[in-house]
């Protein structure tokens, strides 16, 4: 019943794509967000009582009680390292010229964690639980984007 | 044995063009309702039942896991179920069977779907669903399959066009009662809906449900727990869901099989023996207002071809004898996919409860019936839900739900300037394989010939050729050649582009039944004005020279009418 493909250079193949793009906009909590981050370089969380959880960045509700919950607890600037890995390759496999370090951070006063880059890498390694700080870029040059956030590097560094 | 299972809450956002909410804040906002329209909180709730219909909807892969949040589903059991535009009416199924089966005593079940993030236009997310090989070249867009079905119901049956435009009337009509509702209009006419734009014939503008972003949610108890929670459950009797072929062109375009077998199968759940008299409400899919009397057709509460008159003579408006789409349905409310046939269960349990302020229905209803449609266009889904002795009657009184209603729209401008926004794509290509079947029909297209499997147990040549049969599930037999003629099944004159761009010169896409093979067959018209044509027309390929074909559905340049011999 099976037919065999003899040469493979016969197999009938059809190129396309899938034609969309997207705009994701940042919804209620995040238009908060990123307002703030952006004019007033600060990280809004939002703070659960009822959980005793604060989020960052801010929630329009809490995942755990669904109360409603409101940008309404400035988080960070400085933070702690939770975790970090050393990327050697790009996305498409391709290899980076210079190592770059993604983060998960738990900014001073979140329960949330945040991913980011970190920055400045020396030759003395990186270590969990290390103290790390936030690096914003020029008040100017703030777009309302996670990237308004340069990356973190080591606190006092 | 089966519990019994009964609504006891129902929550919903507006359905609008745009929200300024993300899919989560969405689901959250209904499913918050939802609870608070029951006095529960999420700590009740022993499992969530999710649906979003594409993913490239959102433009996130994975939607149910991102959407969980927003569900409720946190540290609970949860799984999103997706079947297409039938998703909504279908995830208060899967909701019935967790509860039914005694997995979880109340479930949250939710229905999200946010199609604004989608550009250029979210078809583009639907283009995938057409054969990649044998149908996607053809340039098709999804509003050729409603324009065929509708061209061939309307013709077999002799319908006027005036009968159709009358459910569109009725649906946003009785949305401008909706306080949830996109596109409720008190005072529009069936002369409106005629003189609308003609986007693939018989298809008008106004023929179609909008774009929108929403969400529902329900709450569902077994028969214990909705006791406690309410003194006026409102019971799930009975569920359906059923399958055509895969393949669109081989279905009934004129009577939708599956969801009379879809319907068959809840009515004998609910000991429903004659829906015509034992159903007193309907909220049947209305994507489109013909899909609407289609549906009502094929929920067994009319005879073939009569929905139309039904809709002419008023029975179907909520005053009538047979109420339908009380809502607004979609084509008032809003189509957000998934959400949309959620909100018809939800609107049953407002009515049934007569809760649905301006919306109620006069009488004491005692059972309605839901139904949704989707996947390849062939799945129906069915809910049949009723109340033991119909609303009570200071219930009217009660002020018309959703109450609350989030969801705020955004402008144009404030979409295109929202602070934070990204704009992104998935960036994905593919390459298809055409496989064994298709592979050796396309070497015979480039050969100048149309060759069909034959399943000999069901008596059925296949063309384009499939290695098994779907019907006998057993390999196909053999190899035939068939003629290159046929006879056009349906057409439809196409005045837009999948990104609903207008066309120069309109195409006329067509299902040829050809000579000598069993089912439809979908290509292009030409070499025809297309005022001249017409369903029975007898047509006959036009193939490209041999040089120029390539072994591909395009070496037929197209199919024109049979010239004698």
């Amino acid at each position: 019943m099976l037919e065999k493909i003899a040469n493979p250079d016969e197999i009938r193949r059809w190129d396309g794509d899938l034609p969309v793009r997207h705009r994701y906009t940042p919804g209620v909590a995040g238009e908060a967000f990123f307002t703030a981050l952006r004019d007033r370089g600060v990280l809004l969380g939002s703070r659960c009582t009822n959980c005793d959880y604060t989020y960052v960045p801010a929630r329009l509700f809490c995942e755990r009680c669904f109360s409603e919950l409101s940008a309404d607890t400035e988080v960070g600037p400085d933070g702690e390292l939770v975790s970090f890995t050393i990327l050697f390759e790009g996305i498409e496999g391709e290899p980076l010229d210079l190592p770059q370090v993604i983060g998960a951070i738990r900014l001073v006063g979140a329960d949330a964690v945040l991913i980011h880059r970190v920055l400045d890498l020396t030759d003395e390694p990186l270590e969990i639980g290390e103290r790390v700080e936030i690096a914003l870029k020029p008040e100017a040059d703030r777009t309302g984007s996670i990237l308004d956030i340069e990356g973190f590097r080591r606190a006092g560094s | 044995m089966a519990r019994r299972v009964a609504v006891v809450g129902a929550g919903m956002t507006k359905f609008v063009r745009r929200a300024q909410e993300t899919g989560k804040e969405l689901s959250w906002h209904a499913s918050r309702e939802a609870l608070a329209s029951c006095e529960l909180a999420l700590d009740d709730v022993d499992a969530v039942c999710l649906t979003s219909a594409p993913d490239a909807f959102d433009g996130v892969h994975m939607k149910g896991e991102y959407l969980s949040d927003g569900a409720g589903a946190f540290g609970k059991p949860f799984m999103r179920t997706y079947v297409g535009g039938g998703s909504g009416v279908f995830t208060a199924i899967q909701a019935y069977y967790t509860v039914a089966s005694g997995m979880a005593d109340v479930v949250l079940a939710v229905a999200e779907e946010k199609m604004s993030s989608t550009q250029p236009h979210p078809q583009g997310a639907f283009l995938t669903i057409f054969d990649n090989v044998l149908e996607r070249p053809l340039g098709p867009n999804l509003l050729w399959i409603f324009a065929l079905e509708m061209n061939r119901y309307m013709t077999v049956h002799g319908i006027d066009k005036r009968d159709i435009a009358a459910v569109a009337v009725k649906n946003k009509q009785n949305a401008a009662d909706h306080p949830a509702a996109l596109l409720g209009q008190a005072d529009i006419t069936v002369e409106d809906v005629l003189a609308s734009e003609t986007l693939a014939w018989p298809v008008q503008r106004l023929d179609v449900s909008p774009i929108s972003d929403g969400a529902v949610a329900l709450v569902v108890a077994s028969e214990d727990a909705a006791k406690k929670i309410t003194s006026d459950p409102v019971w799930i009797q009975g569920v359906g869901w059923n399958l055509d072929t895969a393949y669109w062109t081989n279905r009934d375009l004129v009577f939708p099989e599956y969801v009379a077998n879809a319907a068959r199968m809840a009515y004998d759940m609910a000991g429903v023996t004659e829906p015509r008299k034992q159903i007193h409400v309907a909220e049947p899919y209305d994507p489109f207002d013909y899909k609407e009397l289609h549906h009502l057709e094929g929920l067994l509460l009319f005879d073939k071809g009569k929905a139309p008159e039904a809709a002419r003579d008023g029975v179907l408006d909520r005053k009538g004898d047979l109420p339908s789409s009380p809502s607004g349905g979609l084509l008032g409310v809003g189509n957000p996919i998934a959400a949309a046939g959620l909100m018809k269960i939800a609107e049953l349990f407002w009515q049934l409860r007569g809760e649905a302020g301006a919306r109620q229905v006069p009488g004491t209803p005692e059972r309605g019936v839901a139904q949704a449609w989707g996947d390849l266009m062939q799945v129906g889904t069915v809910v049949v839900m009723g109340r033991d002795g119909g609303p009570p009657t200071t219930a009217t009184q009660l002020e018309s739900p959703p109450t609350a209603t989030p969801g705020r729209s955004l402008s144009d401008a404030e979409f295109r300037s929202a602070t934070g926004a990204v704009d992104d794509e998935v960036g994905a290509r593919y390459e298809w394989d055409a496989g064994v079947a298709i592979a050796r029909f396309l070497d015979g297209l480039r050969g100048g010939m149309l060759l069909g499997r034959q399943c000999r147990n069901c008596e059925r040549v296949l063309v384009p050729p499939r290695m098994f049969c779907e019907r006998c599930f057993r390999g196909t037999d053999a190899w035939v050649q068939v003629e290159d003629t046929g006879v056009v099944q349906t057409f439809s004159i196409c005045h837009v582009s999948w990104d609903m761009q207008p066309l120069d010169v309109p195409s006329l896409p067509a299902v040829i039944a050809i000579d000598g093979s069993d089912g439809g067959f979908l290509h292009v018209l030409g070499e025809v004005a297309p005022d001249d044509v017409s369903i029975g027309m007898a047509v006959e390929a036009v193939w490209k020279p041999v040089g120029a074909r390539t072994g591909s559905i395009l070496d037929i340049a197209h199919f024109r009418p049979r010239r004698e011999a």
